[in-house]
């Protein structure tokens, strides 16, 4: 199992590196398929609202490209001459919004994995001394999801208790006691951060930060992909050039395969080395 | 030397028209252990935000007098300064965690003051044993439930090596297991380390035998009085006391252990049960409700009936599934087998009851109710919602979604009340009850249910084991019984219903 941030840290980077720079439909659904098999390596089928709010995203950009673009050959369908949506819909922008949208589920899955995988203490202690207070605020916003989330649910179930509505139009209703509730939970958390005495001085460390082989293999294939993706590139897939993608290149194939490393390493043992901070 | 000294301390909060404190002056020797205790809203957590600064440096408004803790001015020294002179535990559980999971969330107070890792692991160490958190240290704070929440709160503020340990109702959002053992801990901390504390807390049955002095904060000012005398000037104070006073008891006892050396003088306990009282309409029907969550078993089969004139107190640990047959019976989730009958206007509150509350105004959320309901709240109309305290909050909140309903439906709604309000919200129900309303509330004040139901159901497991009148429910219950029940056994159950 891959635990060392700098590792999750590098393979996310290269993860999202893939997702928006090789945009072959061939690369995508490989790196969809790599990604697939380290969330269940790491995640087995827990967090599959990411999924259900990626696959969201992604249907937006293929509506809006269909329903805008008027570029393209390969006729979908014809509407009417209706202000904005009307006129020829064609295949190349729906593959253009297709291209978009898959991109933005691959970077929803790859940050979906994170929170599971990295702690926020490792990942601030990670960060160097002026980056630290940034690096609180981030990981106070990432614990304020879940909350916000629960927040926003208990606040539309008591607003249906008043008999008020909860569709669209309530949206606005929704959100000024959800920006209070938000605001008011910001104050207790900066009040208890500096009851803690954040912000005393210099800062030590108290976990160290493990390393492993395996580590060390992560963070090397992840470079290593990085580097394939951003020198090595694909062909780029224009959709509008041609509809019919071109095979990428076995460079390509093997970048998007080394982000596969976390789901291979989790088969294996590890033996972990500290090194310590303090 | 004091520990703590209060000088003149007045506080204004900014645009409110009165100071929340005026007049304080008081001191605090090492060791010592002090009640806060006074009505929602009379500035305990003011009070208590004095001594580590947040008051007025986070806050703002207007500050006068002098405030010192360990020599250190509060005007002049920042709260992060402070922060390691007392420690300071927030009334919610999660307000006050940074990190994910409990070893490095204890480890960030240490990190934040820049201590060697050896001397931090030493702290963490010896803090996990005090606390007796052991078994959590490797846990995810979302995994806890809130007493052990409450529980890793307190080592984060120990682990500093404060000298003085503030606590703002440390229990209010807990059951009575999670709050025992919490106030366990807070007592263990008193016992071995002699450690100086102050704490905000309305269980005042469970404390009162172990503090030094009890602090009352009335109408902005406070009386620092010796435990009897202050229990005997009225106030919170533990239903033996009340019964102490009556019976003419000296020295008035503190605690059950203190009280039953006077207990054997007075007479058994009747066995004389009332029968529930079936005579009402049937407001609502339960036919074998059941309702799982992802396949884990919340309400099992549930079957009875609910009757006009009827408060019916639902009572169980946390995870019995309260919560769940309320929302049931409300139609806020759709039971997965079984039926209810019944065609009746049911209101839901909840046990957040802030999120109920989004206007500006606490007569923009009244607006529209009938007179009788806005009434108790005339003096508050102008008020924001959410700045009123959390007892305030509930009171409000309850009136807004219960004026007009037949069945009301209500979660925990005696959480943070400090006992005044608790009988005002007695007397609500009670009057709404008279006028052919139903209740159901599940609650784990035991004290008040007593006082207030007429019925009381046990759930365990997502089923009902038993039912019927407090005295039958409660009399014989080894966890869900009075302090009265406790002391004398039988089927007495409140202190005024003892004949002295």
């Amino acid at each position: 199992m891959i635990r060392n941030p700098l590792a999750w840290c590098a393979w996310a980077i290269a993860g999202l590196a893939a997702a928006f720079i090789d945009r072959s439909p061939f690369l995508q659904a490989l790196l969809l398929l790599v990604l697939i098999n380290v969330w269940l390596s790491y995640r087995g089928r827990r967090g599959s609202t990411y999924w259900k709010v990626g696959a969201v995203l992604a249907v937006i950009p293929i509506l809006f490209s269909a329903a805008l673009s008027r570029f393209g050959h390969h006729l979908l369908v014809k509407l009417p001459p209706i202000p904005i949506i009307g006129g020829a819909w064609t295949w190349e922008a729906v593959a253009y919004g297709a291209s978009t949208g898959v991109a933005l589920l691959l970077t929803v899955a790859v940050f979906g994995l994170l929170p599971s995988t990295i702690r926020s203490a490792d990942l601030l202690s990670l960060l160097p001394q002026p980056l630290y207070r940034a690096g609180t605020a981030v990981a106070l916003s990432l614990a304020f999801v879940p909350k916000t989330a629960a927040s926003f649910q208990a606040i539309r179930e008591a607003r249906r208790l008043r008999g008020h509505r909860t569709g669209w139009h309530s949206a606005p209703g929704l959100l000024v006691p959800l920006l209070l509730t938000t605001l008011e939970q910001a104050i207790q958390y900066g009040e208890s951060l500096d009851a803690r005495g954040y912000g005393s001085g210099h800062r030590s460390r108290y976990h160290p930060l493990r390393w492993s082989g395996l580590d060390a293999a992560a963070i090397a294939a992840s470079l290593a992909a990085l580097i394939l993706t951003l020198v090595l590139p694909s062909g780029p897939y224009n959709p509008y050039v041609d509809l019919a993608p071109t095979m990428p290149t076995a460079v390509s194939l093997i970048a998007v395969m080394l982000l596969a490393t976390p789901a291979v390493t989790a088969l294996l043992p590890r033996t972990d080395h500290a090194h310590h901070h303090a | 030397m004091p520990i703590i000294t209060l000088d003149d301390l007045g506080y204004r909060y900014p645009e409110a028209d009165a100071p929340a404190l005026e007049g304080i002056t008081a001191r605090v020797d090492p060791g010592e252990v002090i009640l806060l205790r006074g009505p929602s809203g009379s500035g305990k957590s003011t009070l208590l935000r004095c001594l580590n600064g947040l008051v007025p440096h986070s806050t703002g408004g207007q500050f006068s007098g002098r405030v010192t803790v360990c020599g250190l001015d509060t005007r002049t020294h920042l709260t992060r300064e402070l922060g390691t002179r007392i420690g300071f535990v927030f009334q919610h559980p999660d307000a006050q965690f940074v990190l994910e999971d409990v070893e490095a969330e204890l480890a960030f107070g240490l990190e934040n003051l820049g201590l060697a890792r050896p001397l931090m692991r030493k702290r963490i160490e010896e803090v996990i044993d005090q606390v007796g958190i052991h078994p959590l240290r490797r846990r995810r704070i979302a995994t806890l439930s809130g007493g052990e929440r409450q529980r890793v709160a307190i080592a984060a503020a120990l682990v500093m090596h404060p000298q003085a340990l503030a606590l703002d109702e440390p229990t209010s959002q807990l059951d009575p297991q999670a709050a025992e053992d919490v106030l366990q801990v807070v007592l263990r901390l008193v016992a071995e380390l002699g450690m100086t504390t102050m704490i905000a807390e309305h269980r005042v049955e469970r404390i009162a035998p172990f503090v030094d002095r009890i602090w009352t904060l009335e109408s902005r000012t406070m009386r620092d009085q010796a435990p009897r005398a202050a229990v005997a000037d009225g106030g919170a104070r533990p239903p033996v006391v009340d019964l102490a006073i009556r019976a003419g008891w000296v020295p008035i006892p503190l605690g059950l252990r203190d009280a039953r050396i006077h207990a054997p003088r007075l007479p058994a306990a009747t066995q004389n049960l009332p029968p529930i009282d079936g005579r009402g309409e049937v407001i609502c029907r339960l036919e074998g409700l059941s309702f799982r969550y992802d396949g884990a078993r919340a309400v099992e089969g549930v079957s009875m009936t609910l009757r006009r004139g009827q408060v019916t107190a639902l009572m169980g640990r946390n995870g019995s599934g309260k919560t769940t047959l309320l929302k049931l019976i409300a139609g806020l989730q759709r039971p997965q087998r079984g039926h209810l009958h019944g065609e009746v206007t049911a209101a839901y509150v909840p046990q957040d009851a802030d999120a109920l509350l989004f206007a500006a105004t606490v007569e923009d959320e009244l607006r529209g109710l009938p007179p009788e309901s806005v009434a108790p709240f005339r003096d508050w109309r102008h008020r924001y919602p959410r700045d009123l305290s959390s007892g305030e909050r509930q009171q409000l909140a309850i009136a807004v979604v219960a004026a007009r309903a037949d069945l009301l439906l209500l979660d925990e709604p005696t959480r943070g009340l400090d006992p005044t309000v608790k009988q005002a919200l007695t007397s609500f129900l009670r009057t709404r009850a008279e006028t052919g309303a139903s209740m159901l509330i599940a609650t784990h004040d035991v004290e008040w249910a007593a006082r207030t139901a007429d019925r009381v159901l046990l759930m365990a497991d997502g089923e009902i084991y038993a039912d019927g009148p407090p005295r039958s429910v409660l009399g014989d219950s080894l966890v869900f019984s009075t302090q009265i029940n406790k002391l004398l056994g039988g089927q007495w159950l409140l202190p005024e219903e003892v004949p002295v």
